[in-house]
C-alpha cells in the first residue's frame, strides 16, 4: 500500500527522481507549472500545481473551459514548451524537469544558513538539469543493453551462416536502438487538420517523415510501414500519393493520425482532435481511435471541450479550471457523483438532444470567488474516495464526504 | 399561427467553379413564422450557410441564383435592386457569424463599431429623404400640369404645390427645433447616468465639471412639449449650483446635490415619454396664423392635435388630395397603356432575338428603343418600386453581351474544353474519382446564354402582366393619401439626427441588454480584451442595433465551449422573446438546437430531406439521414459502439440523380438509386423526403441507439411529470 499510496498533491522537497518504473502507471505528471511571461515581472500561471497519472492502456480525458491550461498540459507532457516547474515522468523515467521549484527551496535553505540542505537543493537541481537534458540518451542507453542481452547468448551459441545472419541483425538493432528516443513513444494528434498537415508534402511524405528521422533509410521498409498504418485508419494505400488539400476534413484527421502511431507509440495526446469536424465524422474519428487503443494497446489522454465525447470515450477524466485540476475520477463517478461546484455548472450546460428535459434544463453557474472562502486554509487535491480526487480545503471536505454520504 | 414574415420559395443557387456548376441548394422552401426559431441542420457543404446568405443576398460573386423567391414584407429580395436591398440589409435582417473576431474590426474600439451603423444610418436617411420629398414633389406638379386644361388652372397647381412645399418647411422647422432639445434632453440624461454610475463605481470623476455642465446643459432643455420652466425647475438649479462650491472643496457630491441630480434625472425621464405633437398640421397652422403662439402654447396636447388637424383638412388637404387624385390617375392610366405596349413589343423582341444570324451593333441600337419603351411604361408617381422594369435595361444588355461573347468563342479553347470534359466523363464512368484539373478558361455555353436573354424578358413580362392584371383595383384616393403620408415621413425624417452622445447612449443600453456587465467601462475597450463568449455577446449587440425584425445566427457557437455556448443560446432565447424576433439558427450539431428550435429542417446535399418542430423531429425522425445523425452523437447514457455516418457527401458538380443520401444509407432501396423522393406528410407539421414512408414501402425501424434513447427520454419525461403531481398533490 505504501507504494500505491501517492498524493498527488505533491510539496517540492518529496525525493523526486526515485519514482521506480511501475508497470501500471505510463505517465505521471507532478506538480507541473507552466509560466508564461507577459510583461516585465510579470506571469501568466497558465497550468499551476497540475498532477495526475495515466494508467496503462487507458483513456485519460481532461476537459475545462478554453483558455484553462487543458492544451498547454499536453504541450508541456510532450516538450514542446520548458515546464516552468515541477516533473513529468514517462515509462519511469523523468522526460521533464522544471527548475523554479528547486531553486526556491535552495534560496530559502541559504537563507536559513542550513548547508546540508543547500547541498541538497543543488544535487537536486544538477539532477533535474541532468535528466531534462538527457533523457532521451539514457533511454536509448536501456534499449542498447537489453538489445545487448538479448542476442549475446544468441550470438554465442549459433555458428556458421547462422551466426552471420545474427550478427548482421544485432548490428541494424544496435544501429537503431542507439538513436531510439523515449519521447518518440509519446505522440501527438493536434486540433486542426488542415494546419497541421504541410500543404507541400504528399502523405507518404507526411507520414513517412517520423520514420526518416528515427534512421530507417530501407525505402521498402518505408513504404510498408506507410501503408500499414493507412491501412490501419481506414484510408488506402493509393492516398499516399496525394496532397492533403485534396482530402476532407475527416480524412485528413485520419492522416493526422496515421502519423502520429507509425513510430508504434505507447502514448497518444489527442489535442481536440474532433472540434473542428462535423458531428457525423466526429464518429467516425473517435470509433477508429477507440479501434486503434484496442488494437494496438495505445494510451490516450483525450483534451476535449465536449462532454458527452469525453464520457463516451474515456476511463477517467479530469476537469481543469484556470490552471488547476479542480476535480479527477473515473468517468462514471464524475457524471454520477460531481462534487466540485465547477463540475457540477459545466456538467449543467451540457446540451442533450431531447427538447422536453432540455427546456427544463437550470444552467448552474460557478462564481469562485463566491462558492469557495480559501481566505483560511489553501485547498489541496485530495482523494475523497479512493480514485476520487478534489480541490479542496478541510471545511470543504468535510462538506463533499457528507454529500457523499460517508 | 403567428403571421409568416419570410417565405423562401423553390430557391436554386449554383456556383461556377473552374471544375464546372456546384449546384449548392436544389429547391429549398420553408416559412419562417413571427417570433419562431426555424433551425436549420446539415453537414459542411449540405447548403445551409448558401440558403442564408441568399436571404441576405451576400453570395459569393460566382453564385448564380437560378430561380426561386425570397419573399420579406411582400418583396421578392432577388429581384429588388440593391439600392433597396441594402436598406433591408443589417437593418430588417441582421446576420451573426460563426466567428465573433473576423465581424470585429480589431483596432476599433467596440463603441465605435456599435455606433457606427447608427451614425452612418441617420446622415444618410436625412440626405436621402431631402432628395425624396423634392424629387416626388416636382413629379407631382408636372403630372398635375400635364392633365391641366387651363392656365388658371396650372398657376392653381403650381400655388397649391408651393403652399404645400412651405408649410412642411414650416413643419420641419418646429421639428427640428422640438428634436433638438429632445436630443438635448436624450444626451444629459446618458451623461448623468453614466457619471452616476461611475461615482458610485469609485471611479475618478471631476464632480464640478459634471455638475457645471448639468446648470449649462438643462436650461437648454426647456421646450414646452418637454420640460416646462417654473419654480420648481429653477429652485433644481440652485441646489445644483450651490453643490458646484461644495464639490470643489470636497471632491464628493453632497447629498442635497445629488437628491438634486437624481430628480433632474427624473423629469428628463418624464419628458421623453411624453408625446411628440403632430408637427405636419400643426405646420399649416402657423404659416396661416404665425402670430398664435400664445394660444398653441396654452392648449393640451390631443386637443392641439385635433384642432389644427381639422383645421388643415378644411382649409387645403382635402382639395389638395382632391386634385392630386386625378394627376395619380392619370400618371397611372397613361403607365399602364405604355405597359400594354411595352408587352406586346417584348414578344417583338423575343422574336428577334430568336433568329439566326444577330449583329453585335445593329443589336444593341434595337434593344436601345425597346429598353426607352420599357423605362417610359414605369408609373413614376409610385412609391414602391417594381424591381424588374427598372433593371430591365443594364439586365438584358449585360445578358446580351454575354450572348455575343459566347458567339465569338475561340474555336481551340472549345475544343480543349471538351476533350476535358470527355476525359472526366468517362473516368467517372470507370468509378473513379479524377484528379482535379485546370479547366480551360470560362466556356460559355450558348444557350445557356440565350436562356438567360430569355429569363430576362420572361421576368419583365410576368411583372407587366401582373400590373396590368392588377389595374381594376387602383384606388387612386388611397395611393394620394399613402403618397402624402410618405411625404410626411420624409419631411420629418430630412430633422432626425442622431448625435454621437444620443448614439452611445442607445449602444451602451443595448450592451446592457446582451449581458455585458459594465457595459460604460467596457465601451472604450478593443475586441482583443474581450473573450470569445464576450465577443460573440457584443456582435449580437451590433446586430441588434438597426432593431431588425429578423435574426440569422450562422453557427454562432460552434467557436465556442460548452459553458459559453449554453450562456450564448440563452441569451438569443431571452432577446428573441423580448424583442418578438424572428430566428432562423444555423448549426450542425443537432445537441444544440433541442432547447432553441420551434422547427427543425434537415438540410442534405442542398435539399431539406426532414422538416418539423423539435418534437417530431427528436421523438419521431423519419429520414434514415437524421436518425444517422442522431446515432452519431453520444449522449451521456451512451455505452454502445457509435455508429458513424460511412462515406463523404456527394459531390455536388455532379448531383446523384436519386436520392442524394441513397449510397451512405444502409436503408437505400433500389428506388432511392433511381428517383428522388417526394416530400412525404406525415403530419399536419412533419414532412419528411424519403421513399421509405411510401404506403408501398417495407416498415423499417430506425437504428437501435435512436429508438433506445426516445425511449429512455420518453421515461424520463414520465418521470418528471409524475413527480410534479406528486409534488403538486
Amino acid at each position: 500500500m505504501a507504494e500505491k499510496e501517492w498524493n498527488p498533491a505533491f510539496e517540492v522537497g518529496r525525493d523526486a527522481g526515485v519514482f521506480r518504473e511501475n508497470e501500471d502507471i505510463l505517465l505521471r505528471v507532478e506538480n507541473l507549472c507552466q509560466y508564461f511571461k507577459i510583461g516585465p515581472g510579470r506571469e501568466f500561471k497558465a497550468v499551476d500545481g497540475v498532477s495526475f497519472d495515466i494508467k496503462k492502456g487507458e483513456v485519460f480525458g481532461l476537459v475545462g473551459e478554453s483558455g484553462c491550461g487543458k492544451t498547454t498540459t499536453g504541450r508541456s507532457i510532450i516538450r514542446l514548451y520548458d515546464i516552468t516547474s515541477g516533473s513529468v515522468y514517462f515509462k519511469g523515467q523523468r522526460i521533464c524537469a522544471g527548475l523554479r521549484g528547486y531553486k526556491q527551496e535552495l534560496a530559502k535553505a541559504k537563507k536559513a544558513g542550513d548547508a546540508e540542505a543547500v547541498d541538497k537543493w543543488k544535487k537536486e537541481i544538477e539532477k533535474a538539469k541532468y535528466d531534462h537534458k538527457n533523457c532521451n540518451r539514457e533511454y536509448a542507453k536501456k534499449q542498447a543493453d537489453a538489445i545487448k542481452a538479448k542476442y549475446a547468448p544468441k550470438i554465442e551459441a549459433a555458428t556458421g551462416e547462422e551466426k552471420d545472419r545474427l550478427q548482421k541483425e544485432f548490428t541494424e538493432e544496435l544501429r537503431l536502438a542507439k538513436t531510439d528516443r523515449i519521447m518518440n513513444k509519446m505522440q501527438m494528434i493536434f486540433q486542426d487538420p488542415i494546419a497541421s498537415l504541410d500543404p507541400r508534402m504528399t502523405v507518404r511524405e507526411i507520414i513517412a517523415e517520423g520514420l526518416i528521422i528515427r534512421g530507417v533509410t530501407d525505402k521498402k521498409k518505408i513504404d510498408e510501414a506507410v501503408y500499414h498504418v493507412l491501412d490501419l485508419v481506414g484510408l488506402v494505400p493509393e492516398h499516399a500519393g496525394r496532397y492533403p488539400h485534396e482530402f476532407s476534413g475527416g480524412q485528413r484527421q485520419r492522416i493526422g493520425i496515421a502519423r502520429a502511431i507509425i513510430l508504434n507509440p505507447e502514448l497518444i495526446i489527442a489535442d481536440e482532435p474532433i472540434s473542428a469536424l462535423d458531428v457525423s465524422i466526429q464518429a467516425q474519428v473517435i470509433n477508429l481511435l477507440n479501434d486503434l487503443r484496442k488494437e494496438l494497446g495505445l494510451t490516450i489522454m483525450f483534451i476535449a471541450h465536449d462532454l458527452s465525447v469525453v464520457k463516451y470515450f474515456s476511463d477517467r477524466i479530469g476537469v481543469m479550471y484556470y490552471g488547476h485540476l479542480v476535480e479527477m475520477t473515473t468517468s462514471d463517478e464524475l457524471f454520477a457523483h460531481p462534487l466540485h461546484p465547477y463540475t457540477k455548472s459545466l456538467l449543467s450546460a451540457i446540451p442533450l438532444p431531447d427538447p422536453l428535459t432540455e427546456k427544463a434544463r437550470q444552467r448552474i453557474v460557478y462564481n469562485p470567488l463566491s462558492a469557495h472562502d480559501y481566505t483560511v486554509q489553501k485547498p489541496t487535491l485530495r482523494e475523497i474516495v479512493p480514485g476520487h480526487f478534489i480541490q479542496c480545503n478541510d471545511a470543504e471536505e468535510a462538506q463533499y464526504r457528507k454529500e457523499l454520504g460517508l | 399561427m403567428a403571421e409568416k414574415i419570410l417565405q423562401v420559395k423553390d430557391l436554386i443557387v449554383n456556383f461556377r467553379t473552374d471544375s464546372g456548376i456546384v449546384r449548392a441548394v436544389r429547391d429549398v422552401s420553408f416559412d419562417l413564422h413571427k417570433g419562431e426559431t426555424l433551425c436549420i441542420v446539415g453537414e459542411s457543404g449540405s447548403g445551409k450557410s448558401v440558403t442564408s446568405k441568399a436571404i441576405m443576398q451576400i453570395l459569393a460573386n460566382n453564385a448564380l441564383v437560378d430561380g426561386g423567391e425570397i419573399i420579406y414584407d411582400g418583396k421578392d429580395l432577388l429581384k429588388i435592386p440593391e439600392e433597396d436591398m441594402v436598406k433591408l440589409r443589417g437593418d430588417k435582417i441582421a446576420m451573426i457569424f460563426q466567428d465573433p473576431l473576423s465581424s470585429l474590426n480589431p483596432i476599433v474600439k467596440v463603441g465605435k463599431q456599435l455606433t457606427e451603423a447608427m451614425l452612418l444610418k441617420s446622415g444618410s436617411n436625412s440626405k436621402n429623404a431631402r432628395r425624396n420629398f423634392n424629387g416626388k414633389l416636382g413629379l407631382l406638379v408636372e403630372c398635375r400640369n400635364a392633365i391641366a386644361t387651363a392656365d388658371s388652372q396650372r398657376a392653381y397647381n403650381e400655388e397649391q404645390c408651393h403652399t404645400f412645399d412651405n408649410f412642411c418647411i414650416m413643419s420641419t422647422k418646429l421639428e427640428g427645433a422640438y428634436n433638438e432639445k429632445h436630443r438635448v434632453v436624450e444626451e444629459l440624461k446618458a451623461e448623468i447616468e453614466e457619471k452616476l454610475f461611475l461615482i458610485d463605481k469609485n471611479q475618478n470623476v471631476k464632480i464640478p465639471a459634471f455638475l457645471r455642465l448639468i446648470e449649462k446643459q438643462f436650461p437648454q432643455t426647456i421646450h414646452p412639449d418637454l420640460i416646462e420652466e417654473n419654480a420648481e425647475t429653477a429652485a433644481l438649479l440652485a441646489r445644483v449650483s450651490a453643490g458646484v462650491g461644495s464639490a470643489r472643496k470636497t471632491k464628493k457630491l453632497d447629498a442635497s446635490a445629488r437628491a438634486a441630480v437624481d430628480e433632474i434625472h427624473a423629469l428628463l425621464e418624464a419628458a421623453l415619454q411624453k408625446e411628440k405633437p403632430n408637427y405636419f398640421t400643426l405646420g399649416y397652422y402657423m404659416l396661416k396664423n404665425p402670430n398664435d403662439t400664445a394660444k398653441i402654447d396654452a392648449m393640451e396636447l390631443h386637443e392641439l392635435n385635433a384642432m389644427t388637424r381639422e383645421y388643415l383638412d378644411k382649409n387645403f388637404m382635402l382639395a389638395f388630395i382632391r386634385e392630386s387624385a386625378k394627376a395619380i390617375q392619370y400618371s397611372h392610366d397613361r403607365s399602364i397603356a405604355a405597359k400594354k405596349k411595352a408587352l406586346s413589343e417584348t414578344d417583338a423582341l423575343l422574336r428577334y432575338l430568336e433568329t439566326e444570324k444577330l449583329e453585335k451593333k445593329a443589336t444593341l441600337d434595337y434593344l436601345k428603343g425597346k429598353i426607352a419603351l420599357v423605362e417610359d411604361a414605369i408609373d413614376r408617381m409610385e412609391i414602391e418600386k417594381d424591381g424588374a422594369q427598372y433593371t430591365f435595361g443594364s439586365g438584358i444588355t449585360h445578358a446580351v453581351r454575354v450572348y455575343f461573347r459566347a458567339l465569338k468563342q475561340n474555336p481551340k479553347e472549345q475544343a480543349r474544353f471538351e476533350k476535358e470534359t470527355a476525359k472526366w466523363n468517362a473516368l467517372d464512368a470507370k468509378g473513379k474519382t479524377p484528379d482535379w484539373k485546370v479547366v480551360p478558361a470560362a466556356i460559355i455555353d450558348e444557350e445557356q446564354a440565350k436562356e438567360n436573354i430569355r429569363l430576362v424578358i420572361r421576368n419583365l413580362q410576368a411583372s407587366l402582366r401582373r400590373d396590368i392584371e392588377a389595374d381594376g383595383q387602383f384606388d387612386a384616393e388611397a395611393k394620394t393619401v399613402a403618397l402624402i403620408d410618405w411625404l410626411k415621413e420624409q419631411a420629418s425624417a430630412v430633422v432626425y439626427h442622431v448625435s454621437k452622445k444620443m448614439a452611445k447612449a442607445r449602444a451602451i443600453k443595448l450592451l446592457k441588454e446582451v449581458g455585458l456587465p459594465d457595459p460604460e467601462l467596457r465601451y472604450n475597450q478593443y475586441p482583443f480584451e474581450f473573450s470569445g463568449g464576450m465577443r460573440q455577446r457584443i456582435v449580437i449587440a451590433i446586430a441588434l442595433a438597426a432593431d431588425p425584425d429578423i435574426l440569422i445566427c450562422d453557427e454562432p457557437t460552434t467557436a465556442l465551449d460548452v459553458t459559453i455556448q449554453s450562456q450564448i443560446l440563452e441569451l438569443i432565447n431571452r432577446i428573441k422573446k423580448e424583442r418578438n424576433l424572428s430566428v432562423i439558427f444555423i448549426t450542425h450539431d443537432l445537441g444544440v438546437v433541442a432547447n432553441m428550435a420551434d422547427r427543425i429542417a434537415v438540410m442534405y446535399a442542398g435539399k431539406i430531406v426532414e422538416c418539423g418542430t423539435a418534437n417530431d423531429i427528436f421523438y419521431d425522425p423519419r429520414h434514415p439521414y437524421t436518425w444517422a445523425l442522431l446515432s452519431s452523437m453520444p449522449d451521456l447514457d451512451t455505452k454502445e459502439k457509435l455508429e458513424a455516418i460511412p462515406g463523404t457527401p456527394p459531390n455536388m458538380i455532379y448531383p446523384p440523380k436519386g436520392d442524394a443520401f441513397a449510397p451512405r444509407n444502409k436503408y437505400a432501396m433500389e428506388i432511392d438509386f433511381e428517383q428522388q423522393p417526394p416530400m412525404f406528410s406525415v403530419s399536419d407539421t412533419h414532412y419528411a423526403a424519403t421513399w421509405l414512408l411510401h404506403p408501398d414501402a417495407p416498415k423499417t425501424e430506425p437504428p437501435k441507439i435512436v429508438t433506445e434513447r426516445i425511449a429512455r427520454m420518453k421515461k424520463k419525461a414520465q418521470n418528471a411529470a409524475a413527480k410534479e403531481v406528486e409534488n403538486h398533490g
